[in-house]
């Protein structure tokens, strides 16, 4: 449980996290012992098998689980619900389908009340930040998939929060659209010098965009390794194909590998389970 | 699948008017015919089926009587006032309910299996709480259309999409902004279809309550010239209710459906 | 709006919801009791619970509200005969010849969203303040949903049935006693359920409407006679009914339906 990072200036901590569910086949722990810093301007991802729990950190990170153990602070702020430093993206489809891309945008803005006028500027801003100029009048129905989640992260940037946590925002995309938007998220990154967290389940996304990785374990979801990934800035996804990028994913793989045959073995343990106790 | 189409298909054309309307036209002549038909034969005691001059002729006497523009006001208050206050009662319990899984489940049973019950039976206990005015009509009303909006509108929240409530509390949205900018934008299709059902049901509550006991509204009318025995009247004013009754159903269709537009 | 997305703890059949449901219920009504009881509410508008509970013994002893029961469903039973043979004929029909129910299929829908029953004037010029306006009525009423879901089940049949059919050559009319029907049957008795629910509806308000027949009537004729505590004795006999009859029919539809 080493972590390279330094303290005082850390703009995000998270100090011994533990989550515990009660299901119907008993109590179990999401989540354990986990802690972890991140300094301002930094590009941290989180990665780890299925059911390690990285979803169920990034809604307690995110403010919207707060039946937890340990304590998370934001520039000094303990959480206790969404803060306003904290933007999420989420997995899913979150674009509202019966607003317009600039509404959707301005969305944000338009809940602390700014007026009308400065609020589609903004949009504006940030609509062109991510590439989708043009479309300021579209409904999220005419889009793409890879379009609606710039949409959302568009949206989510223009609350200019200081931490921005996403939780596998291109899952749903395919592959050669999800290295051009982690592109895209990595020039605007740069640019903004947005402190970043990224929840995914994909090494190559991971070393693409990160400056460090936290690498969890399978249920209960611990911290295993934090790897620094000293590749050089700025980056593009050109440099998926270097020797020295393939050296890292090989080196995660090894620790996830792992993980993530526990996750499968435990999955079939538990479909055999229900089968005899339906029968 | 433009291009190959055209390119393989032989030239097909297009009718002036189509099938569909020739057979609706067909059926409707064929159904005005028999009914002229029946009306001329004796079979039936006499005025059961008039002709259909005399039920044009009453037509015309209706619609240029200023009395019965006034009943007619009469009913659509009656029926508006229903639905607004049974229908903003529905919304907000179906907002409550849609909202809480645990009164849901606790209350929603009482709503699901208590509404399909017949309610003019209640217009008994409407008189003796309201009066015998238009009050007790209004209260009629509100309790037909209050069940379908409320199990609609509770049914229509629980199907929005999970990710967009979860978006909003990300942004610390109120409780109110919430409500107003979240729920009730991603519900307005079943919103929208409560509101049909409700109007229907109000509709026919008010109208049924006023044909028991009324001195003003469509329904006396109706009832009116019953007792009179002014059989095409009758059918003018059936005719005439039953146009009103689609053409605003279909309206409010059409107000939903204009949110098409936007939705993906 | 509550954001926990931990579950708590329902390890067997939580029934501390419907409990809290069944105890307002309660409560209410013992509130109402008290309420009259000190005379806060005029006991002239609502009678206490306790007398309308009491109430009920009488229609039993001296209103006959069994008899008038079955006559009731008689009446149901009828209309429910007469619109499953109709509604089932014209849903078939109307499904074999598309340009039939292209022109006709959205009329019919539109008359299931139309004021039926206020024709009952009409219908007792025509047949009498008696049984059969009432039962005509009822008729009416369940025929659209009958129709409309007749036409959905039959047209709703999964493609790869029907492809089955003609691997095996079968002719048109054994293509639909064989596959399309009993296919349909599923959606058909949803049809045949809610069109049974709106009968009963029709039936008993325009028996309380004309004054005439079993339940309907027996309400309206206590609350002529300024019987209080028998017209809400009576009205909630008749809402208990309607709620038996629809959970049985709701079972029904289960039975029929065991895969879903």
């Amino acid at each position: 449980m080493a972590s390279s990072a330094g303290s005082s200036d850390a703009i995000l901590v998270a100090d011994d996290i533990a989550v515990r569910f009660e299901t119907p086949e008993g109590p179990i722990t999401a989540v354990d012992n986990v802690s972890f810093q991140v300094r301002p301007g930094e590009f941290l991802s989180v990665i780890g098998p299925s059911g390690c729990g990285k979803s169920t950190l990034f809604n307690v990170i995110g403010g919207l689980l707060n039946t937890h153990d340990g304590v998370v602070t934001v520039a000094g702020e303990t959480i206790s619900g969404p803060h306003k430093s904290i933007g999420m993206v989420f997995q899913e489809e979150s674009t509202f389908p019966w607003r317009t891309v600039t509404d959707n945008v301005a969305f944000p803005l338009e809940l602390v009340g700014m007026p009308k006028q400065k609020r589609v500027e903004r949009a504006r801003h940030f609509i062109s930040l991510v590439g989708l100029d043009g479309f300021e009048n579209r409904y999220p129905g005419e889009l793409s998939g890879g379009m609606r989640q710039r949409v959302s992260l568009a949206r989510t940037l223009a609350s200019e929060p200081k931490i921005l946590l996403m939780d596998e925002p291109f899952a749903a995309l395919d592959e050669q659209t999800r290295l051009l938007l982690g592109d895209k998220v990595l020039q605007i990154q740069q640019q903004l010098k947005q402190t970043t967290l990224l929840i995914t389940h994909n090494i190559t996304e991971a070393v693409q965009m990160s400056d460090r990785i936290l690498v969890m374990t399978y249920r209960p979801g611990k911290v295993k390794r934090i790897v620094d990934i000293a590749l050089p800035r700025p980056r593009t996804s050109e440099i998926v194909g270097s020797e020295v990028f393939g050296r890292y994913v090989a080196e995660i793989w090894n620790d996830l590998r792992e993980e993530a045959n526990r996750g499968m073995r435990d999955e079939e343990k538990s479909v055999l389970r229900r089968e005899e106790q339906a029968s | 699948m433009a291009e190959t189409g055209r390119l393989r298909q032989a030239a097909v054309a297009t009718p002036l008017i189509s099938q569909v309307t020739l057979l609706r036209v067909a059926i409707i002549l064929g159904v005005l015919a028999g009914w002229e038909f029946l009306a001329h034969s004796g079979w039936l005691y006499r005025d059961v089926v008039p002709s259909l001059l005399s039920i044009g002729r009453a037509l015309i006497k209706l619609l240029s009587d200023r009395n019965y523009y006034f009943h007619l006001g009469v009913t659509a208050v009656e029926i508006g006032a229903a639905l607004a206050i049974g229908g903003s009662a529905g919304l907000a319990v179906g907002l409550l309910l849609g909202g809480n899984r645990f009164l849901s489940k606790a209350f929603e049973p009482y709503l699901y299996y208590l509404g399909p019950t017949p309610k003019i039976i209640f217009f008994p206990v409407m008189i003796m709480w309201f009066g015998v005015g238009p009050e007790s009509k209004v209260a009629l009303g509100t309790l037909s259309c209050f069940f379908p909006v409320a199990l609609n509108v509770a049914a229509g929240m629980r199907q929005i999409d999970k990710v967009l409530i979860r978006v909003g509390h990300s942004f610390r949205a109120s409780t109110w902004q919430m409500v107003q900018k979240i729920y009730l934008p991603a519900m307005r299709h079943p919103i929208i279809n409560g509101v049909r059902l409700g109007f229907g049901f109000a509709l026919i509550g008010t109208l049924l309550a006023e044909t028991k006991l009324s001195n003003k509204g469509i329904g006396f009318l109706i009832i009116q010239t019953y007792s009179v025995f002014d059989m095409p009247g009758m059918y003018a004013m059936l005719i005439v209710l039953f146009v009103l009754a689609i053409g605003a159903n279909a309206l409010i269709g059409r107000l939903g459906g204009l949110e098409n537009i936007k939705r993906n | 709006m509550t954001m926990a997305t931990s579950t708590p703890a329902i390890s067997r059949r939580d029934y501390s919801a419907p409990l809290v449901g069944l105890g307002s219920f309660i409560a209410c009504l013992l509130v109402v009791e008290g309420l009259i009881r000190f005379g806060l509410l005029n006991r002239f508008i609502v009678p206490p619970p306790s007398e309308i509970v009491m109430s009920f013994g009488r229609l039993f002893a001296e209103e006959n509200i069994v008899h008038r029961f079955f006559f009731t469903a008689g009446e149901c039973l009828l209309a429910g005969v007469m619109v499953t043979i109709c509604g089932i004929s014209i849903g078939v029909v109307m499904q074999r010849f598309d340009l039939l129910r292209r022109a006709c299929e959205t009329w019919v829908a539109a008359f299931a969203s139309a004021p039926l029953v206020l024709t009952y004037p009409l219908f007792m010029v025509i047949f009498g303040r008696n049984a059969w306006t009432i039962i005509m009525m009822g008729f009416l009423a369940a025929l659209p949903p009958v129709i409309l879901k007749t036409i959905e089940g039959i047209s709703g049949t999964r493609k790869v049935l029907v492809n089955v059919g003609r691997s095996f050559n079968l002719t048109p009319a054994q293509q639909f006693w064989k596959i399309l029907f009993p296919a349909a049957l599923p959606t058909i008795f949803v049809g045949i359920r809610l069109g049974l629910i709106f009968a009963l509806i029709n039936i008993v308000g325009t028996e309380f409407l004309i004054n005439f027949g079993g339940l309907g009537q027996l309400i309206n004729d206590l609350a002529e006679r300024y019987d209080l505590s028998g017209t809400y004795a009576a009205i909630c006999f008749v809402i208990l009914v309607s709620v038996v009859f629809f959970i049985a029919l709701e079972k029904a539809e289960r039975w029929l339906r065991p895969v879903d």
